[in-house]
């Protein structure tokens, strides 16, 4: 892992078609998401828009998705966001965007994100 | 209108397995309907009732995602559906059910059905407390709390909205069905009690844009501050999401606390609300943190401060 970088995980803790949460630092407020859609991961913040400063998302730990796995959910009020674009297609923060946070997967497989995120993720909170 | 309250509020679910554990979770009992649809009751039976998104015995779906389809109120006897009935015929169709219950939609267009309630009379005490100056509530030897104590939601308390045209709802629930205004969140709405309730709301509207409506949240009473933290506490430790508090409100002065849930609401445990009765003159506030909440926690994992430098049995 070069410098600058927080491991959150392993590619494979994150199977096709599921997410989970992940925080960059220990102490941190705000997880990071990572989903697996089609083989490629995206990473996001666990924070959605519809109230400054974003708000947790999952309804229990790493439940971030809607029912049918289709898109990241906001389970406070039902928000949905697109995998691919963090838009957000239906619900209260209709046509704002999740925070889109740049994955790096090294050759093991470690997935690791900046470390300025876990910064991110004290403002956020 | 002798209306007392919410019953039941029913949702359309795109993730059944979920929903019900997470209400079993929250302290609902679940009891099966028929193939397809569940009640999760609280003890004195009023509850939430969850079915497949797809499910044709539910009343059609909201136009947003919001998956409430109807909201049952419960009234005090046959003499009141009728009346309400009579009420509502004047503009809009009703249905009279086999079991005589009445559904029709109110002016935005949620669906509602009124029945003679089906709450049992509940028999408990409230949380007990000692204090100097005031006699002992609790007996010599009676413990205030035990790791096994329950925990458990007494009643369905109330329901909050997301409404697009508020001026309507308030008009069609004070003027046509007999809701009381208690106080008002300038910016956010009001604070609305039925006419055969005491409680200081069973029904909040926030404004918003046409594509939020829906249920925002809904609530339930739990036998104090302490079942409200200690269901709370529980329900974190099982990996749920807390959204907002534990805290205690102004307006109504209950306490609160708030989670996510898979039915795209959040679910409130509440305690120790006002009650008020037609004396009672409404208040009126901005909305906004202040107004909002007396105090405002934050859950933590249980800690101890130990006895030297190192001390502490978990981080500081």
């Amino acid at each position: 892992m070069s410098a600058g970088q927080l491991r959150l995980c392993h590619r494979d803790d994150i199977p096709e078609g599921t997410a989970r949460g992940f925080l960059p630092l220990p102490g941190a407020p705000r997880n990071v998401i990572v989903v697996n859609r089609g083989g490629r991961l995206h990473g996001y913040m666990d924070a959605c828009p519809h109230y400054r400063g974003g708000t947790p998302m999952a309804w229990r730990r790493d439940a971030y998705l809607n029912g049918e796995g289709t898109h990241i959910a906001c389970h406070a009020h039902g928000a949905l966001f697109e995998i691919e674009t963090g838009a957000c297609v239906s619900g209260p923060c209709l046509g704002r965007n999740l925070t889109r946070v740049p994955l790096t997967e090294a050759e093991d497989g470690s997935i690791s994100v900046p470390a300025q995120v876990a910064g991110r993720a004290a403002r956020e909170g | 209108m002798r209306i007392i309250g919410p019953d039941y509020l029913v949702f359309g679910v795109d993730d059944l397995e979920g929903s019900k554990t997470y209400l079993t979770d929250f302290g609902l009992k679940p009891v099966q309907l028929d193939e397809t649809g569940w009640l999760f009751e609280t003890l004195d039976g009023t509850g939430v009732i969850i079915r497949p998104k797809s499910d044709p015995k539910l009343p059609a779906p909201l136009e947003t995602k919001n998956m409430l389809r109807q909201q049952v109120y419960g009234v005090e006897d046959m003499a009141a559906l009728d009346a309400i009935e009579a009420e509502m015929s004047k503009d809009r169709r009703v249905t009279r059910l086999a079991d005589g219950a009445i559904e029709f939609k109110d002016d935005l267009g949620f669906e509602l059905r009124f029945q003679v309630t089906i709450r049992r009379p509940l028999s408990m005490p409230a949380e007990k407390i000692n204090a100097p100056g005031a006699p002992a509530q609790r007996a010599p030897n009676e413990l205030g709390v035990t790791d096994d104590m329950p925990a458990l939601p007494r009643s369905l308390s109330h329901v909050v909205l997301f409404v697009p045209d508020m001026d309507k709802m308030v008009s069609f629930f004070c003027d046509r069905l007999g809701f009381v205004i208690t106080d008002v969140l300038t910016g956010a709405g009001p604070f609305l009690r039925p006419a055969a309730n005491d409680d200081h709301h069973t029904l909040f509207f926030i404004r918003t844009p046409a594509y939020m409506m829906g249920c925002e949240h809904l609530a339930f009473h739990m036998g104090g501050p302490t079942e409200l933290m200690v269901a709370g506490d529980r329900f974190v430790r099982k990996g749920y999401q807390s959204f907002w508090g534990p805290g205690r409100h102004k307006f109504g002065s209950n306490w609160f606390w708030y989670f996510n849930s898979p039915l795209g609401v959040h679910f409130e445990y509440d305690a120790d609300m006002d009650k008020h009765d037609d004396t009672w003159v409404a208040r009126e506030a901005p909305n906004g943190p202040e107004a909002s909440q007396m105090f405002l926690l934050q859950w933590r994992e249980k800690w101890a401060p130990g006895g030297g430098p190192e001390g502490g049995s978990g981080k500081p």
